[in-house]
């Protein structure tokens, strides 16, 4: 199946919280926190790639952007992996 | 540094500051008979209980000073904003439950072979009070070490599975 990953294949996820929060009247870190039900220290944890989220924050993110999860996060395998 | 990792660090101290206080009751001479074994158990209770006690008072007044400074660092923002700001930052998410979750898995880990290394003590032969010495100091040890992986896990970040 095209795009499918296999087992035992490294994914590299990323967020693009940041600049959606530029482009959301530059939302500042807090205010996504209280919007997502987080700490701001775990939304600079997810602009700083050292923590993924569970499912139900990675929505609830999405929602306070009003955006599609995709729109926030995305899915590559990582380099040295790709066909 | 987090709020979080501050915090882990004032418990710690604490720890730290509660063992000290029992090396120093007992090498003041205040010690039990070596082999009286409920006289030894009584005195650590009684540690653990101002252990507790202890990290508890020294928790609120961390939490009372991170505010002011807080509060100090802020003063040309709204109050209303920073009250916030404090507020966002001692709110414990699915990040700091993870991370308390793992952090516990490495200090029972610790602890565990504490108590391990305690029954070893014992079926070599030594004697009882060093046992349970060695268990309680496995405690110390668990928590310590609890502490250090909750603020490398904090600083360094952490992945959900």
């Amino acid at each position: 199946m095209k795009g499918a990953f296999g087992m035992g294949e490294k994914l590299v996820i990323t967020n693009n919280i940041r600049k959606l929060r530029f482009f959301a009247n530059e939302m500042t870190q807090l205010e996504l926190a209280e919007k997502a039900g987080a700490s701001r220290q775990t939304i600079m944890a997810l602009e700083a790639g050292k923590y993924l989220p569970s499912l139900e924050l990675a929505f609830k993110i999405a929602n306070a952007f009003d955006v599609p999860i995709g729109e926030v996060f995305e899915c590559k395998k990582e380099e040295g992996n790709q066909k | 540094m987090s709020y979080n990792s501050k915090k882990n660090i004032v418990s710690m101290v604490a720890g730290l500051l509660t063992v000290t206080a029992y090396i120093v009751y007992v090498c003041a001479g205040n010690a039990p008979t070596t082999d009286d074994i409920v006289a030894w158990a009584r005195l650590m209770l009684v540690f653990i209980g101002i252990g507790v006690g202890a990290v508890i008072v020294i928790q609120i007044l961390f939490h009372v000073a991170f505010a002011i400074g807080v509060a100090v660092k802020e003063r040309d923002k709204d109050g209303a904003k920073t009250e916030k700001l404090v507020a966002s930052s001692m709110v414990e998410d699915e990040r700091d439950k993870l991370i308390s979750l793992k952090s516990s898995h490495i200090g029972y880990i610790a602890a565990g072979i504490g108590v391990v290394a305690a029954l070893i003590a014992l079926a070599s032969g030594v004697s009882f009070v060093v046992s349970l010495h060695v268990i309680f100091g496995s405690f110390a040890v668990g928590s310590l070490v609890e502490g250090i992986a909750g603020i490398i896990l904090h600083e360094r970040g952490v992945r959900n599975g």
